[in-house]
């Protein structure tokens, strides 16, 4: 098995090819677009299949489009401005990190995806950076490639004739990071991708936050295909994903040689309308589609009796491979033979009446599809082109939260790329490379954190999404200890106490501002964070919920009142004192005791 | 470029770079850069330049043929497609780095599926950028659609570049009048080599369009920034109102003459519009040299007296049709009054229109006005464009030399570039 990684990351500054910010607020949008796309020729003069099947889709894209994030680049209605040469030097800067050698003319390339999730119908991206490697404690990982490009839109719903996408967040620069097949297992993959995680974040120059990050994996078997899988949401999830293609990709390959072996493949489409045997089914299905209109499209499939049925992912069966391909014609998915029928309420005569129609013995399977007959046809040209793959097909898949996987649409090939021609080359050259700024590397940095911080709080703050914040609240001055166990332990403990917070940064910066100016103590922090999560400042929350430090005069009276008792007065005051200073005024009383 | 010899375009190549070894398919460089970086076309399908030491031959591209399709012969009754060049419809062989305009009808209809529907023939006349375009062009666009005319094609519809579509288009209302068949301009502010160009509807909304009852030179384009419909604009009225959005084409001090989609079958008037007529008047002589000048404040005298090779000039003033020509008889201004009278006495017309793009001129309210009205300057009380009333003059001054008889032409409405009420809701 091969096993190649591919990572993205938003950068943190404005728009690749615009001057938008790419910071996202939830705001509503401000108004939408209707589009439709279809597919070009490419400068080698081919159409990428990839698009084909998406074009047969005919589908329309409605837009949001987002007052601050948004302008006519996004909406396609202006060529694009020239490339945001701080994302370069990011890129850059990384690039240099991983040993990569970055290229001499950066060109900027368009990647055909016509799905509508880019208004262009293109995503632009241009490699950066070649032939780099991360070192790994199981073997060197060699970088391929290091590219940049634009983030796609956000997908916000979808019909079988409409998808309706968000602006937004079309158009922030991605760092690409793509690894060679040298990922040696599941747990490899997860360790590169941490690492890889670990050294963006180090520069500070990334987004922050969930969705800034996203990995593909590329998985071959020996007999099986590439197949690459998209939309991980986390590197938990990664071992999971690779075991699962892995089984996915042998039971397929039981499944072809046993085709083989029944002389099951290849299939002529022979397919057949069996609408009048559906006249008064009692199956609600198939009832209330015939009702709006639709028709019923039966066909054999020789010798596959028992095959459909055969379980490849957890619960998903060959025949859920059939229904994918038969979803591109934008149907909900396929009927067949080896589910209980009667699960849809369809009877044993009308079954019976289909096998007798479709001419389908005993060892044979059907499939059918219930949709207006145009789309019917289709969706069942695409089931039997699925059928008819003499070998595992390379695929682009889509990860579900349980590890299982979706088809998503072929995998796309060279014809995809064609040059973009709106802005012209960048040349990288010394002076320019000798222009970027330098940020620590990870091994510097691990060193850094260890000095200010015990080990084991270290290796939790490199890791950590909060390691840029947790740099800047030390730079004003604060106690590294105690931001580090804010950020890595309070803040954790109030989220499963359901305390939420939408940013952290303002809030802590705000609180470690405070902290300084000695008004409030160590103890009282969870809780004045617990009000600042409301939206509160700390100066209100201090006054209302009486959380002030007690100092001097006020602080000695109240160790007179409570008789000198150390126990007592921090049972009390537990979130207003300092006990290093009741201490300090307990031990001079004594000592005055003593004199 | 010593390294590179005996290798071309389009060959594998291996490259020494950077102590790095990198194979791939050699590329042209649209974009002048540094001469010693080529690029190549990775597996990946990725375009990189690369500094290189050295570099082999691997494999030699053959010289691919361009496919050749067999000829077409025209129907009576087709809709004729006439491609001039621009972006709707060209595909780029980076191969050979040519740009190849797609315009026989089986790679019309290979790029738009949805052509089946009518029955076409098309023939490229020339392929340019239309800032390229003259009188020249203009003649020869109005000579092929004529022939289109006579040979029975049921409508015609002209693939155009939209930077000067709005000058051919009125050029051709005033060539061809009274038209037995519409002649429908299409463009694409979206180039064809994109996915989301807007090639694709307004094409097929201009072929929709062509088989209509309209007797008029009329520009097909979106009619807002979704793929949805397009406006028909008349000819002599339409203008190009943003440099990039899919909806810069407007119809100025009018509505647009439909709204048309194919997809619905809605073909919806949206003012006044001539039909089909029964016979085609032909007046397609124009004489170029007309120049158009844009006036503005430090405009000097001397830039107008220069243009008396001219055979006419049209001034784009300001607000109501002014120029600078100083009637309170100011010592601090410099006015172009005086060149421009000369001119007129000379021979030359000289045509007024307004930077204010919409509305009408208006000579006689004010007495820099009513000073140029005496020179004679032409044009009180059209509302044409600066485009419209240019192109005008140019096809004036070719159908006679009479000062008089040009005026008389100018003013009258040919092709409704002249409109007699400015209806309140659309200035």
């Amino acid at each position: 098995m091969k096993i190649g990684l591919e990572l993205h990351q938003r950068l943190d500054t404005n728009k690749l090819f615009c001057n938008c910010s790419s910071k996202l607020d939830d705001e509503e949008p401000n108004l939408t677009l209707v589009r439709r796309l279809h597919p070009v020729f490419s400068e080698l003069g081919e159409i990428d299949e990839a698009s084909r099947i998406e074009y047969t889709k005919r589908k329309v894209f409605e837009y949001q489009v987002f007052r601050n994030n948004n302008c006519l680049v996004e909406t396609d209605e202006e060529p694009p401005h020239p490339l945001n040469l701080e994302a370069l030097k990011t890129v850059l800067n990384i690039a240099l990190q991983l040993h990569a050698s970055p290229v001499d003319e950066v060109h900027i390339m368009r990647k055909m995806v016509i799905d509508g999730s880019n208004t262009s119908g293109f995503q632009r991206t241009a490699i950066i950076a070649l032939d780099g490697h991360l070192d790994t404690p199981k073997g060197l990982v060699r970088i391929s490639t290091m590219a940049l490009e634009e983030e796609s839109a956000g997908i916000v719903s979808a019909s079988s004739s409409k998808t309706t996408y968000r602006l937004d967040r079309l158009g922030i620069p991605l760092i690409e990071i793509t690894t060679a097949p040298d990922i040696k297992d599941a747990d490899h993959l997860k360790e590169v991708a941490e690492k890889l995680g670990m050294i963006l974040r180090a520069t500070g120059k990334v987004a922050r936050g969930l969705g800034t990050v996203r990995q593909d994996v590329n998985i071959s078997t020996g007999g099986g295909a590439r197949v690459e899988i998209k939309g991980a949401q986390d590197l938990k999830t990664l071992p999971l994903l690779v075991e699962t293609e892995q089984k996915r990709q042998l039971e397929l390959v039981k499944i072809l040689a046993e085709l083989r072996q029944r002389k099951a493949i290849p299939i002529k489409k022979h397919a057949k309308d069996v609408t009048d045997i559906f006249k008064k089914t009692e199956a609600k299905l198939i009832k209330n589609s015939l009702d709006s209109g639709a028709f019923v499209l039966a066909q054999k499939l020789q010798n596959h009796a028992g095959i459909l049925g055969k379980q490849i992912q957890k619960g998903k069966r060959y025949g859920t491979e059939l229904s994918d391909y038969a979803k591109l014609a934008g149907v909900k998915g396929i009927i067949h033979s080896d589910e209980s029928l009667s699960k849809y309420g369809i009877s044993e005569s009308e079954e019976k009446a289909l096998r007798e129609g479709l001419h389908a013995k005993e060892e044979d399977a059907f499939v059918l599809i219930v949709a207006p007959k145009e789309q019917a046809n289709k969706a069942m040209d695409h089931v039997i082109f699925r059928a008819n793959m003499d070998f595992v097909p390379e695929e682009t898949r889509r990860a579900n939260p349980d590890g299982t996987t979706n088809f998503m649409r072929p995998l796309p090939g060279r014809a995809r790329l064609y040059p973009e021609t709106d802005i012209p080359p960048v040349p990288v050259t010394k002076e320019f490379l000798s222009s970027i700024e330098k940020t620590e590397s990870l091994d510097e940095k691990q060193h850094k954190l260890e000095k200010m911080l015990n080990k084991e709080m270290a290796n939790k703050i490199i890791r950590s999404r909060h390691l840029h914040l947790f740099e800047r609240i030390v730079e004003t001055g604060a106690d590294p200890m105690l931001v580090a166990t804010t950020i890595e332990n309070t803040i954790i403990s109030l989220r499963r106490e359901g305390v939420e917070f939408k940013d952290l940064e303002e809030p802590l910066l705000e609180l470690f501002e405070e902290y300084a100016k000695g008004t409030f103590v160590k103890a009282a922090i969870p809780d004045v964070l617990k009000f600042m999560a409301k939206g509160a400042r700390v100066e209100a929350i201090l006054k209302v919920y009486r959380l002030q430090k007690i100092t001097s005069k006020d602080l000695e009276k109240l160790v007179i009142q409570n008789s000198y008792d150390m126990k007592t007065v921090m049972q009390k005051y537990r979130l207003q004192v300092d006990p290093q200073e009741v201490a300090e005024i307990i031990k001079k009383k004594r000592h005055s005791e003593y004199v | 470029m010593e390294k590179l010899k005996n290798i071309g375009i389009g060959d594998i190549v291996r490259i020494i770079s950077h102590d790095r070894e990198f194979t791939g398919l050699l590329m042209p460089r649209p974009f002048s850069g540094d001469p010693d970086i080529i690029v190549i076309k990775l597996e990946s399908g990725y375009n990189v330049g690369l500094k290189f030491d050295s570099i082999e031959l691997i494999e030699s591209s053959e010289a691919k043929e361009l496919p050749k399709h067999k000829h077409e012969k025209s129907k009576k009754g087709d809709i004729s497609i006439l491609g001039c060049g621009g972006t709707i419809a060209s595909r780029i062989e980076y191969k050979t780095g040519a740009v190849y305009p797609s315009i026989t009808p089986q790679e019309l209809r290979t790029v738009f599926p949805a052509l089946e529907k009518w029955p076409i023939h098309s023939r490229q006349i020339f392929s340019l950028f239309s800032e390229d375009m003259n009188a020249t062009h203009w003649r020869m666009l109005a000579d092929e659609i004529e022939k289109e005319v006579k040979n029975g094609a049921r409508g015609v519809v002209v693939m155009h570049g939209t930077d000067t579509m709005a000058y051919t288009s009125a050029a051709v209302s005033f060539m061809l009048q009274d038209l037995p068949v519409p002649v429908v301009f299409v463009g694409s502010q979206r180039s064809s080599d994109r996915p989301s160009s807007e090639n694709e509807t307004n094409l097929l909304n201009s072929v929709f369009s062509a088989t209509k009852n309209v007797g008029e030179v009329m520009v097909c384009m979106h009619s807002s920034t979704n793929d949805d419909y397009c406006h028909l604009h008349r000819g002599t009225r339409v203008r190009k109102m943003h440099t990039s959005r899919r909806d810069a084409f407007r119809s100025i001090g009018t509505s647009p003459l439909f709204a048309v989609d194919y997809r619905t079958e809605r073909f919806d008037p949206l003012s006044e519009y001539k039909p089909r007529s029964k016979k085609l008047i032909s007046k397609k002589t124009m004489n170029d040299n007309v120049a158009l000048i844009y006036t503005h404040p430090n405009i000097k005298p001397e830039l107008i007296s220069k243009l008396d090779s001219y055979d006419g000039i049209v001034l784009v003033g300001t607000g109501l049709g002014h120029v600078p020509a100083n009637p309170f008889d100011d010592k601090t201004v410099s006015s172009i009054y005086k060149p421009v009278q000369e001119l007129i006495q000379s021979g030359i017309p000289v045509v007024m229109t307004s930077q204010c793009i919409s509305g009408r001129i208006c000579m006689r309210v004010y007495a820099t006005g009513r000073m140029l009205m005496q020179a004679g300057v032409i044009g009180d009380g059209a509302d044409w464009t600066p485009e419209s009333a240019y192109v005008k003059l140019c096809w004036a001054v070719g159908q006679t030399k009479d000062m008089k008889k040009i005026e008389e032409l100018m003013m009258t409405n040919i092709a409704g570039e002249i409109t007699d009420r400015s209806t309140l809701e659309e200035s």
